[in-house]
C-alpha cells in the first residue's frame, strides 16, 4: 500500500520570536515493512542552520534554528511511503508469554539485549501491580503472546472511553488508567505499562492512520491526525508485532509508522524552545492520501 | 599531644596502636606541643578570621531559610606520608581509567552487557540513563577530565572508596582556600614537613582545559558554567574561575547561534571553545534534556555533536558515579583493562540482583540503604535505628522496586587529631581526592579535601557535610621537587588586548546595580547621619529649623514612612526622635538603608569574580555588619551613628578601590554609570525636599545639605562661613568641577555612554544617549540666579518657592528612570522570556545536582 502523507505544523505568535530552536521526529525510516520512496521538509521562515542525526532508537531527527525575528513558523513534512504487509504471525509456532518474559529476565544473547530495555520503566511509564492485575485477565498461563496481547488490546478498547477532553499531552499514565479515558497516546501508554509489568518488552510507535471517508462522501484533505500504537515483542522468531488499542486491531496496511521509542517522550514529533513569542497558537494538519 | 587518646577499634592517622607518634606526624606533633593550647587557639582564631575575610560561602539573603554557613577549616592538618600516598595514588589513577572505560562502553557498544559483566538491568532500569547521552562524543578522546573519589580508611589502615564523582565534583575551590590559609597560618611547619604542592595539579588542569579546545587555537575561550549565585557551588566556582583565569558564566550568559556556543557580551557574541560545566547533566540543554532548566544553553547538545565545543565532563558522565555500579567494578576492571582493581570499594549490594536482595533482607541491621543510581545529599537509611513499622515499609519497598536501592556495609572510619573548642579530640575522617585525566595520563592531586566529625554518620559524601574540613598534607622526607606556581602556560602566546568587550551582559547588569545601590546607601547613610547628629545636640528637636527638610528628604528617598514628609512634622517630632535611630536597623522599608545594603551584597556576590579581593572584603564587612542586629532599645542614637560612620567609611573605601583597581573597561563603565545615575537622582530628590521651599533659617539647612553631600569642606574653602543659597546651589547643581554636583554626574554619564560599544550601523545618538543629552543641556544652561530666585506664580516673592529649581529637579527626577531603562534595554536585556512550546519531557528522576 502506498501513501502520500503531508504533516503541516503552524505556529502563530502574538509577539515576535527572536530565536527558536526546534527538533523534529517526523520522518519515516525504511525497514522490513516500510519503504520510504521520498520524504521532504520545508520550513518557513528558512532556518539559519539545520542538523540531522539518528537518535538512540534509530529515529531520524532534524534539529534547526531560526535566528531572526519572526511571527509565525510553518513546518511541512511530506512523505511518500509504501507499506508492506506485516509477516504472518501465525506462520511461526507461537511462544507463550511466560517464555518471552523468562527469556528477557534470564537470557543475555544479542537479540535479547536488543529488546530487553523495552521491558523496564521509562520516563513516562512505570510498571506497577495495578497494571499487572489488569493485564493478567488476558494473560492466562501458557497463552500465546500474540493472543494474549491482542486480547489486552481489545479490552483496553472496550474498557476505555475515547475522549479528547479527558487528558492532555502530559497526562500521567496512572491518571488516564484511573479515568478509564483518553486518546491514542494514553491507550498506548496504558497497554505498554500492562505488558511491561508482566516483564514483556513493548515499544511506543508514533505514526499515521489511513481514515476512510463516510460512504459516498469525498475524502477530506487535512482531516487526519497523528496516531500512536504499541509494538509487542513476540519472541526472537516473530519479532515485534504492532497492535492498536485505540482501534482494537492488529496493525496492518492502514498504519504508517514513523518513530519508535519507550514512550511519547522519546518520539515527540516536534519540540522547541522559543525566545519571546507571547501567546502561541498551534494548528496541525495531517493528510494521509492513499496512492494505490 | 600526650593527652591525645585513640580508640583501639579505629586506625589513627597520627598514632600507632601502641600510642607512638607516626614518623610523618612527628614534626606536626612537635609544633602542636610547642604551641600549647593558647597557641592553637590563636591559630584557630586566625584561620576563622581569614575565612571570614575571604568570604567562603556567605549568606547573600539573610531572609532565606536556607542560610549558608561559613566554611570551617580545622586547625591541625591531616598528614599522610608519601610512601602510603603513592600506593593510594596508583589505585586512584587506575580507577579513573576504569570509570572512563565503563562510560565509554555504556554510551557506546555496551559490551559490558553482552559479555555479562554488568546485569543489563543495571542500565535498563537506570533512570539517569537518558538515551540522548548515548554516542555523545567526549573531548580529546575522553569523557572524564576532572574527577573525584571519596575515601575512608578501615581499622587496619587500608583505604576504601566510598563513592566516585564523575559529573562535576565540588571541593577544588575549598581545597585551594584551605591550602592557602594553612600555608599562611603554619608557614614554618608547612616547610619543615616538605609538603607536596598542589599548584602543579592546577597547572595540569589548566593546560588540559586548553588542549580540549576543538580547534587549534592559541588562546581558546574557556568558560566555567556555574548553576547560579544561589547555588552552594557559587563561592568555589567564582574562586576557581578567578584562580585559573576562566570566564565564570551562568546559563543566561550563553547562546547557541548557528552551530556554535557563544558568550553574550556587550560587544556581541563571542565563541566559547571549552565549557567546564558545573551544572547537572540533565540541565545542560532544555531542547533535548530537561525542558524547564535555565542553567544550561538551548541547543548545546547539537554543538557538542557537531564537535564545535568541548564540554567537560562530557554530558552523560554522571552515569559512571552510580553507586549501583560499585559491586561490578572489579569484574569490569578485569574485562575492560585486563587488570585487577587496586582500590576496593566499600562492600555494596545492588538489590536488583535476586541473591543480593535476599542477602540484604537477611542482614538488614548491619547495612545502610541508599538510592542505587543518584548520589543525594540525604543521609542513608539506617534500618538498625528504625521502628518495626518503618522497617516493614522499607522491606516492602525493597521487594517491589529492588533495582532502585543499594545496601552498603558500614565502614569504620579512621581517626585523626582535631583541635576544637580548646581541646584535642580524636575525630573520624573522610577524604576526597581529585584527579585530572589528560590525553595520555591521569594526574592525582597530591592531597585532598579532608572532612572530620565526631559523629561517623555525618561523614556523608558531601564536602559540606561533617563538621570541619582539613587541609591534607602529603609529607615527604626531602623537599618536594614540585615547586610550582600558576604562572602563565608555557608556550602560549597571549594577544595583548585592552578591550572589555568580553564582559558578559549579565555581569554588566550586576555591576550597574552594584554602583546604584552603593551610591544609594552612601547618600542615605550621610543624610541619616546629618539628621542624627543634630538630634544629640543640646537643642530641642522643635528648635532645629533644618529638621523638617531633612526628614522630608529621608521620607522621599524611602528611608522612613512617607507620612513624615506630609504632616509638617509638628505632631510627629517626638515619635521621630525614637524612630530615626532605629530606622538605621530597619529591614522592613523596601527602599531603605538595610534593603539597599542587601542589594549591594546580592549584586556583589554575583560578580565576585570580577571585583578585587580587597574590594570584596569591604563588601563582606558591610554584610557582616548587617547581620549583627541593632540595639533592641529604640532611640539610642550613639550606636546608630557609629554604625553609619563605619558604613560611610566602608562605602567610600569600596568606591575608591573600585575606581583604582578596575581597568577602564566596560565593567568599570557600568559600575560608574550606576553610581552617577543614582547620585543625580538622589541629589535632585534631596534638593527638592530641602531647598525648593527652604526653612526660615536657611543657612543651617544649607549647612546640613552640604554636609549630606560631602561638599561642606569645598564650600568653606571657597566662601568661608557665609552659607548663602546661590553658591550652595551652584556647588550642588551647576559646578562641573564638584564631583558631587548634578552637572558633573550628567557630563560623566554622557561621556561614559559614548564609550560603550555601539552598533556601527546606527546613525546618530542611541535612545540612551538622547535622554542623557536631554538631561545635560537644561542643567548646563541653567542660570544660578534664576534657580535660587524665590517666587510665587512666576513673580519674585520673599517667602515663595524656588520655582525654577523645582521645575529643573522634577525634570531630572522624571527623566532619570527613563535613562536607566534605556541603558538596560540597549545593553543589558539580551534575553526575553523563554518558553518551551512542545515536547514536555516527564519530570526528571532524582538527579538534582548534589554536593
Amino acid at each position: 500500500m502506498r501513501y502520500k502523507i503531508t504533516h503541516q505544523t503552524e505556529y502563530r505568535y502574538s509577539d515576535p520570536v527572536a530565536i527558536c530552536q526546534n527538533q523534529l521526529r517526523m520522518f519515516p525510516r525504511s525497514d522490513a515493512q516500510v519503504v520510504v520512496n521520498e520524504s521532504s521538509l520545508s520550513i518557513d521562515p528558512v532556518p539559519d542552520s539545520i542538523e540531522r542525526h539518528r537518535d538512540y532508537f534509530g529515529n531520524l531527527v532534524e534539529t534547526f534554528a531560526i535566528e531572526s525575528l519572526h511571527h509565525r513558523l510553518d513546518v511541512c513534512v511530506t512523505s511518500d511511503v509504501t507499506i508492506n504487509p506485516p509477516q504472518d504471525a501465525q506462520s511461526v509456532a507461537p511462544q507463550s508469554w511466560e517464555e518471552i518474559a523468562s527469556t528477557i529476565s534470564t537470557s543475555r544473547d544479542e537479540k535479547t539485549l536488543a529488546v530487553g530495555e523495552f521491558a523496564f520503566d521509562s520516563p513516562r511509564i512505570g510498571r506497577s501491580e495495578a497494571f499487572a492485575d489488569y493485564a493478567r485477565r488476558s494473560f492466562a498461563s501458557g497463552r500465546s503472546i500474540i493472543d494474549a496481547s491482542l486480547d489486552l488490546t481489545k479490552r483496553i478498547y472496550k474498557d476505555f472511553r475515547y475522549d479528547t477532553t479527558a487528558t492532555h499531552v502530559n497526562t500521567h499514565v496512572e491518571e488516564a488508567f484511573t479515568l478509564r479515558a483518553g486518546v491514542c497516546q494514553d491507550f498506548a501508554h496504558i497497554e505498554l505499562g500492562c505488558l511491561r509489568s508482566l516483564g514483556i518488552p513493548a515499544r511506543y510507535v508514533s505514526g499515521y492512520l489511513r481514515t476512510d471517508p463516510p460512504p459516498g462522501k469525498p475524502r477530506l484533505v487535512g482531516s487526519d491526525e497523528s496516531h500512536a500504537w504499541i509494538s509487542v515483542y513476540a519472541g526472537h522468531d516473530v519479532g515485534w508485532i504492532d497492535m492498536d488499542p485505540t482501534n482494537a486491531c492488529l496493525v496492518g496496511l492502514d498504519h504508517i509508522p514513523i518513530c519508535v521509542g519507550r514512550d511519547y517522550g522519546d518520539v515527540t514529533p516536534m519540540r522547541g524552545v522559543v525566545l519571546g513569542g507571547g501567546l502561541t497558537t498551534l494548528q496541525v494538519k495531517v493528510d494521509v492520501e492513499p496512492l494505490s | 599531644m600526650s593527652e591525645y587518646s585513640t580508640s583501639a577499634q579505629r586506625y589513627d592517622e597520627c598514632k600507632t596502636a601502641d600510642g607512638k607518634v607516626r614518623p610523618s606526624w612527628q614534626k606536626v606533633v612537635d609544633e602542636i606541643d610547642a604551641l600549647g593550647p593558647s597557641g592553637l587557639n590563636e591559630r584557630s582564631q586566625q584561620i576563622n578570621q581569614l575565612i571570614r575575610e575571604n568570604g567562603a560561602t556567605f549568606s547573600i539573603d539573610s531572609q532565606s531559610a536556607k542560610k549558608k554557613r561559613p566554611w570551617k577549616l580545622a586547625t591541625i592538618p591531616l598528614v599522610i606520608d608519601e610512601a602510603s600516598w603513592q600506593r593510594l595514588d596508583t589505585g586512584l589513577k587506575q580507577r579513573v581509567r576504569l570509570l572512563e572505560a565503563v562510560l565509554d562502553d555504556l554510551l557506546g557498544p555496551q559490551r559490558l552487557l553482552s559479555e555479562g559483566v554488568f546485569p543489563p538491568e543495571l542500565l535498563w532500569s537506570n533512570p539517569t540513563f537518558d538515551r540522548v547521552y548515548h554516542q555523545m562524543p567526549g573531548a580529546d578522546g575522553h569523557r572524564l577530565h576532572v574527577t573525584a573519589t571519596d575515601l575512608a580508611r578501615d581499622n587496619s589502615g587500608n583505604w576504601w572508596v566510598t563513592s566516585d564523582r564523575t559529573r562535576a565534583p565540588s571541593g577544588l575551590g575549598y581545597l585551594l582556600e584551605n591550602r592557602i590559609i594553612s600555608g599562611r597560618v603554619f608557614p614554618q611547619m608547612f616547610r619543615r614537613c616538605f609538603v607536596r604542592r598542589v599548584a602543579g595539579f592546577f597547572r595540569i588542569l589548566r593546560d588540559q582545559m586548553y588542549s580540549l579546545a576543538p580547534r587549534m587555537r592559541d588562546n581558546p575561550r574557556i568558560a566555567l558554567l556555574t548553576p547560579g549565585q544561589d547555588s552552594y557551588r557559587h563561592f568555589e566556582d567564582a574562586y576557581l574561575a578567578r584562580y585559573l583565569g576562566y570566564t565564570l558564566v551562568q546559563g543566561r550568559d550563553l547562546a547557541v547561534r548557528g552551530n556554535q556556543l557563544n558568550l553574550k557580551t556587550l560587544g556581541g557574541l563571542l565563541p566559547i571553545d571549552v565549557l567546564w560545566r558545573h551544572v547537572s547533566d540533565r540541565k545542560c540543554d532544555p531542547l533535548e534534556l530537561e525542558p524547564n532548566s535555565v542553567e544550561g544553553a538551548t541547543g548545546l547538545l547539537r554543538t557538542v555533536r557537531e564537535g564545535n565545543v568541548a564540554v567537560t565532563n562530557s554530558i552523560g558522565s554522571v552515569m559512571a558515579q552510580a553507586p549501583a555500579f560499585l559491586p561490578f567494578l572489579p569484574s569490569a576492571c578485569r574485562f575492560l583493562l585486563n587488570e585487577d582493581l587496586k582500590l576496593p570499594s566499600v562492600a555494596t549490594y545492588w538489590c536488583g540482583g535476586k541473591k543480593e536482595l535476599s542477602h540484604v533482607l537477611s542482614n538488614l541491621d548491619t547495612l545502610l540503604i541508599r538510592p542505587a543510581f543518584a548520589i543525594t545529599g540525604n543521609a542513608p537509611i539506617n534500618p538498625a535505628s528504625m521502628t518495626a513499622a518503618q522497617r516493614d515499609h522499607l522491606i516492602a519497598q525493597l521487594k517491589t522496586q529492588p533495582h532502585r536501592y543499594i545496601a552498603q556495609e558500614r565502614l569504620l572510619h579512621s581517626t585523626t587529631p582535631v583541635w576544637h573548642e580548646g581541646k584535642m579530640h580524636s575525630w573520624h575522617l573522610a577524604l576526597r581526592s581529585f584527579q585530572v585525566q589528560t590525553s595520555d595520563d591521569v594526574h592525582t592531586l597530591p592531597g585532598g579535601l579532608s572532612r572530620v566529625s565526631d559523629d561517623e554518620d555525618t561523614l556523608g559524601e558531601s564536602p559540606h557535610a561533617a563538621r570541619l574540613s582539613q587541609d591534607c598534607w602529603i609529607s615527604c622526607e626531602q623537599p618536594a621537587g614540585d615547586l610550582q606556581t600558576l604562572l602563565p602556560r608555557t608556550g602560549a602566546a597571549i594577544r595583548i588586548t585592552r578591550s572589555g568587550d568580553e564582559l558578559p551582559s549579565r555581569v554588566a547588569e550586576h555591576l550597574f546595580w552594584l554602583g546604584r545601590y552603593a551610591e544609594r546607601c552612601e547618600l542615605i547613610a550621610r543624610l541619616l547621619r546629618t539628621a542624627l547628629t543634630r538630634l544629640v545636640g543640646e537643642q530641642e528637636i522643635s528648635d532645629l529649623p533644618e529638621m523638617p527638610g531633612l526628614v522630608a528628604a529621608l521620607a522621599t528617598i524611602g528611608q522612613i514612612e512617607p507620612d513624615y514628609a506630609i504632616d509638617g512634622l509638628g505632631s510627629a517630632m517626638p515619635d521621630l526622635e525614637l524612630h530615626l535611630p532605629s530606622s538605621v536597623f530597619d529591614m522592613s522599608q523596601p527602599r531603605g538603608l538595610q534593603s539597599s545594603i542587601q542589594s549591594i551584597l546580592y549584586n556583589a556576590a554575583a560578580v565576585r569574580d570580577r571585583i578585587s579581593i580587597d574590594a570584596y572584603r569591604i563588601i563582606k564587612r558591610v554584610g557582616d555588619d548587617l547581620a549583627t542586629p541593632g540595639p533592641v532599645q529604640t532611640g539610642d542614637v550613639g550606636p546608630a551613628i557609629e554604625r553609619l560612620n563605619r558604613l560611610v567609611t566602608d562605602l567610600l573605601a569600596f568606591s575608591g578601590l573600585a575606581s583604582e583597581s578596575i581597568t577602564r573597561t566596560h565593567g568599570w563603565r557600568f559600575l560608574q554609570l550606576g553610581r552617577r545615575i543614582e547620585r543625580t537622582n538622589q541629589t535632585a530628590e534631596l534638593l527638592t525636599a530641602t531647598l525648593v521651599q527652604p526653612a526660615r533659617n536657611e543657612s543651617r539647612l544649607n549647612e546640613a545639605v552640604l554636609e549630606t553631600t560631602d561638599s561642606l569642606m569645598t564650600y568653606r574653602s571657597r566662601y568661608l562661613g557665609l552659607l548663602q543659597p546661590e553658591p550652595v546651589l551652584d556647588l550642588l547643581v551647576t559646578d562641573e568641577t564638584n564631583p558631587r554636583s548634578i552637572l558633573f554626574q550628567l557630563e560623566r554619564i554622557d561621556s561614559l555612554l559614548r564609550q560603550l560599544p555601539s552598533d556601527t550601523n546606527e546613525v546618530g545618538l542611541g535612545p540612551d544617549q538622547r535622554i542623557a543629552e536631554e538631561l545635560l543641556h537644561p542643567v548646563r544652561l541653567s542660570n544660578i540666579k534664576t534657580l535660587s530666585q524665590r517666587e510665587a506664580h512666576g513673580k519674585p516673592q520673599e517667602n515663595g518657592k524656588r520655582e525654577a529649581l523645582e521645575a529643573l529637579m522634577i525634570w531630572i527626577i522624571d527623566k532619570v528612570p527613563a535613562l536607566s531603562n534605556a541603558i538596560e534595554a540597549r545593553y543589558l536585556i539580551h534575553t526575553g522570556v523563554t518558553q518551551v512550546i512542545t515536547g514536555q519531557v516527564a519530570p526528571s528522576v532524582d538527579d538534582e545536582l548534589t554536593p
